[in-house]
Formats: structure tokens, C-alpha cells, sequence
């Protein structure tokens, strides 16, 4: 069953367009992961699929209970300390105060996050801890969706490859769905069940690919093979590293 | 699991006396500052003699001789209230403007040469207005106040919204929150970074054109009592009432505003290294 649909949506920034004829349905208990070059729109696709843009033209239905988003930036409120920050998508749900601490340190504990860290400000966090608290944050309202914005982009090797463990036990693990925007196929093929392919010019969806076993059930051999593979012979992954400054994302 | 989201309530309030403690101690560089102006004036005194500057002792013993009289406490009440007063409506209309005016660029666009207007007409010539439509009334002094301070309250609440984190804003929209809501959790707490500086501003030019305003239309407060120490040549008593008149303000800003922002920014403490604290 699909749980998001999109069908010929298009998006335009000041008359410029930068999605066209987009096709694509996520299921249930299914991470999605969506590749292609820089600045092709796949973070306007996810932006527009969450309800953070209107698209301009075509049809979306959601039918999940509830969604959350993890950015390339963490953004976490400043002002705020980690706790209250895992607690801001509670706050904004309206879930009475007295709930709140009990699901507060559930998402903490699932994003390996010490009881000491979540009376630290932003500011005293460092950048894998912060992202950890915005993985924190979107789990605590107990999505059954989550849209992905790039988020591991700024991150060093290391530290992305704990964050996508993360992802995998709490997410892929946990039969939640999920848009995942990223441009390193590597780690779509660690995350995902399913990768897509978006167009170099945001022209639609050129077509998708299941990838073998689960998330998490891959050895590194498997991923690196499966990649290697799609780069090398499946005509469908031969312009997703091609890079184009001029484009705007 | 039990998990502690707030630090204990000893550890809060110990850490909240510490900051006090902090402040009071870093008091001795503003003493510092002070007595060393007290220097220089009371070079100035022995340069020009009691006639042109009277000493600082002297001085302070005018003050002394004033706070022991109940009717100088009348005088610099209502001075006091005028400022408080002033202070809160330029707060309120300038705040209100400005948050319209960041979320607005049209409005921005339209308030903009109605700002440097503003700035561009000296105080001096609304406090002839204002004397002509209100007297020497309350009124005067705290119409005064509002145009003069406008400005810059103005822009401090419009510049803290025009330069917000908009990534804190589309945080806020993903996990559904609607424009009010957006604007109550993430944009107005964005807006204290520019809007305390130019409330601290604002209360400063509040208190100067108070007592200015009431010199010049005659409406008692500090200000009268300057013009009469002008008319008696009493250098002594005129200085008494410009320090009172500033140590008013330092009280004001000490106890209300100062509070206030070490209670809203106390995340930026955190972010000092512990050297840079004191």
C-alpha cells in the first residue's frame, strides 16, 4: 500500500521550472531513497512532498498518520537545550507537558544520546551530537514517516556511517517509511530498500531500483558490489554524479 | 529509565546565584570607570575653580542634600514616570511596527522614508508641537519620547525578524506549525539579538528627552528643577540633578532590562568559553 503518492507534480521557482512530470510512490514500512546530480531538485521534490512547498501542477496524497524531517542542518533552536529541543515537534503536537519527559528521553535513548548531553545548548554540542538530537527530535513524535533532506551531507565518513547505522536500527529497522534525498548512492544503497532516480533537469522520476536484501542486512562487500554495479552497467545511475554549478538547487 | 531533562532545582537556582554573584563582581571595572571620570572632573574643577564646575564631593553632597528632602523625591518621581512611561508605549508601537515590518517587505518598503523622516526632524521641534497641542503636561514629555526613540526600536524588532534563521522556520513548518505559531515559538525569540540593544538605547534617549522636554516646556520633573538651578546659577545642584537623573537610569536598565536578557540569552553564556565570562 502506498503511503505517498505523487503523480505529474511540477514546481517552479519565479517562473523557472524545477520539477516536472514527477511520478513516484513510497510504501508502507518502505524507504525510499532518492538520488541524482546536484541542484536537480531533489530536496525541492522532498520540500514539496512534506507540505513545505505547494506545488504548482499534479496530484499528492499522503496517507500516513504523521510525518517528521530531518534537514541537512540540524536546526535546532539556539535558545533551547537539547531536551527541549527534542520536545519542540511534542510542543507544537500539544502533548501535555506532564507526557512529554517520558517520550522526550525514549527518542534520546534511541538516538544513543547520554542523559547528560540533553541539558547542553546547541551551541555545546558537537556536530554528530546535534544531528543526533535532530534524528531525537523527529522520532519523538512517533512519525510513521520520515522525510530525509540530505541529512549526513556535512558530516566526515565516520561519523555518517554511525548516523546511518542510527538511521537503519531506528527507522529502517523500525518499519517506519521514509523519502531518503541523498547523492551518495553508497549510502542510499546502505539505507534504502528502493532507490529512485530523478532526472538531471528535475524532468521526472527515470526509473528505480530494488535493492537486494534489507537495510541493515548487507554486508559492506554486498553494498560496495551493488554500487560498483550500478555505476558501471545499469544505464539508469550514468549521469547522477554529473555536476552542473550554474544549476540553482 | 528515569532521565534527567532538567538540571535539579538546587543546581538551578546555585547556578543562577552564581551568575548574579558574576555580574556584581564585574561590577568593580564599571567603579573603575567611574572613579576615574570622577578623576578628570575633579581636574576640571581645579582647573576652572567652583564657579564653572563644582567638585565631585561637592556635587555628591548636593545629592545627599536632596535625598534627604522629600519634595526632590516628588521631582525625580515624576521625571521617572514620564521615562518609565514613554519608554513603554515606544516600546510597544515600535515593537509592533517592526515585527509587521520584518514579516512584511511592503510595509518595510513604506516605513522605511517615514523612519528617516523621523530621524531627520530634531526633538527640539516636536517638543514645541507637543507644548503647543499638550502643554506642559505628561502628555508632552512622553510624545517626545515616542518620536524620538521610534526609530530605533523600530529597526531592532524589523532587523531581528528580516535576518531570523528561515532553516528554524521550515523546521517549524515540517513538524506543523502554522504562521502564528511559527512566529510565537521560533521568530520572536530570533528578534531579541536586535531588539535589546535598541531597547537599551531607547530607555537611555527616553530618560534624556524627559528631563530635556520638561526643561524646555516648563513641566516640573528634573528637568524643571534644572531650569531653576540655571536661574539661581547653582552649578552644584545642577549637577546633582544630571547624576541623579543617570543614576535613574542605570537603575532602571540594571534592574529591569539587564535581567531580562540574561534570563532570555542565557544560551549565550553556554557558548562563551569560561575565560570570556567575567
Amino acid at each position: 500500500m502506498s503511503v505517498l503518492s505523487l503523480k505529474d507534480v511540477e514546481h517552479a521557482y519565479l517562473g523557472r521550472s524545477v520539477l516536472k512530470g514527477i511520478n513516484l510512490n513510497v510504501n508502507a514500512q518502505e524507504i525510499v531513497a532518492l538520488v541524482g546530480p546536484s541542484g536537480c531538485g531533489k530536496s525541492t521534490l522532498s520540500h514539496v512532498a512534506a507540505g513545505l512547498l505547494v506545488p504548482r501542477g499534479g496530484a499528492l496524497s499522503r496517507s500516513y498518520r504523521r510525518h517528521a524531517m530531518i534537514f541537512q542542518d540540524p536546526s535546532l533552536l539556539p535558545w533551547a537545550t537539547a531536551a527541549q529541543n527534542i520536545g519542540f515537534g511534542l510542543r507544537l503536537a500539544r502533548l501535555p507537558r506532564g507526557q512529554r519527559a517520558a517520550r522526550i528521553a525514549e527518542a534520546a535513548a534511541q538516538a544513543e544520546l547520554q542523559p547528560a548531553d540533553l541539558t547542553k545548548y546547541p551551541v555545546e554540542l558537537s556536530g554528530g551530537m546535534r544531528q543526533r538530537v535532530a534524528i531525537a527530535r523527529a522520532l519523538a513524535v512517533r512519525p510513521d514517516f520520515i522525510y530525509f533532506d540530505e541529512p549526513f551531507t556535512a558530516l566526515d565518513v565516520a561519523l555518517r556511517r554511525r548516523m546511518q547505522d542510527l538511521v537503519i536500527a531506528t527507522c529502517a529497522g523500525a518499519g517506519l517509511a521514509g523519502l531518503f534525498i541523498t547523492h551518495d548512492l553508497n549510502e542510499a544503497a546502505r539505507i534504502a530498500h528502493r532507490v529512485a532516480v530523478l532526472d538531471t533537469y528535475g524532468a521526472g522520476i527515470l526509473g528505480d531500483r530494488p535493492l537486494p536484501g534489507r537495510p541493515g542486512g548487507r554486508s559492506d562487500a554486498q553494498v560496495q558490489d551493488w554500487v560498483t554495479a550500478a555505476l558501471e552497467r545499469d544505464p539508469l545511475f550514468r549521469h547522477i554524479h554529473d555536476v552542473d554549478e550554474r544549476q540553482i538547487a | 529509565m528515569t532521565t534527567r531533562l532538567k538540571l535539579p532545582m538546587t543546581a538551578r537556582l546555585a547556578e543562577r546565584a552564581g551568575r548574579v554573584l558574576e555580574f556584581l563582581w564585574s561590577g568593580w571595572a564599571g567603579l573603575a570607570a567611574l572613579f576615574l571620570l570622577a578623576a578628570v572632573w575633579q581636574a576640571g574643577h581645579e582647573a576652572y575653580g567652583p564657579f564653572i564646575l563644582t567638585s565631585p564631593q561637592q556635587t555628591v553632597a548636593a545629592v545627599l542634600g536632596l535625598a534627604g528632602d522629600p519634595s526632590a523625591w516628588a521631582v525625580a518621581g515624576v521625571t521617572l514616570q514620564r521615562a518609565i512611561t514613554g519608554f513603554v508605549m515606544v516600546s510597544g508601537a515600535g515593537v509592533t511596527l517592526g515585527l509587521v515590518a520584518g514579516y512584511s517587505p511592503a510595509t518595510m518598503r513604506l516605513m522605511q522614508p517615514l523612519i528617516t523622516v523621523l530621524m531627520g526632524v530634531p526633538p527640539i521641534a516636536w517638543i514645541v508641537l507637543a507644548m503647543i497641542w499638550f502643554g506642559g503636561s505628561d502628555a508632552t514629555v512622553r510624545l517626545v519620547i515616542l518620536v524620538s526613540a521610534l526609530p530605533v526600536v523600530f529597526l531592532g524588532a524589523a532587523q531581528g525578524i528580516a535576518t531570523r534563521d528561515r532553516g528554524l522556520d521550515r523546521m517549524a513548518q515540517a513538524f506543523g506549525a502554522g504562521p502564528l505559531r511559527r512566529f510565537l515559538t521560533v521568530g520572536l525569540r530570533q528578534t531579541t539579538t536586535t531588539l535589546f540593544p535598541a531597547l537599551v538605547l531607547a530607555l537611555g534617549t527616553a530618560f534624556k528627552v524627559a528631563v530635556m522636554a520638561e526643561l524646555l516646556a516648563n513641566a516640573g520633573g528634573i528637568g524643571g528643577a534644572l531650569a531653576g538651578a540655571r536661574i539661581n546659577l547653582d552649578i552644584a545642584t545642577a549637577l546633582a540633578w544630571v547624576l541623579i537623573a543617570v543614576a535613574l537610569l542605570i537603575a532602571v536598565e540594571y534592574l529591569l532590562v539587564h535581567p531580562v536578557k540574561g534570563e532570555i540569552e542565557r544560551w549565550r553564556r553556554a557558548a562563551q568559553p569560561w575565560g570570556v565570562k567575567r
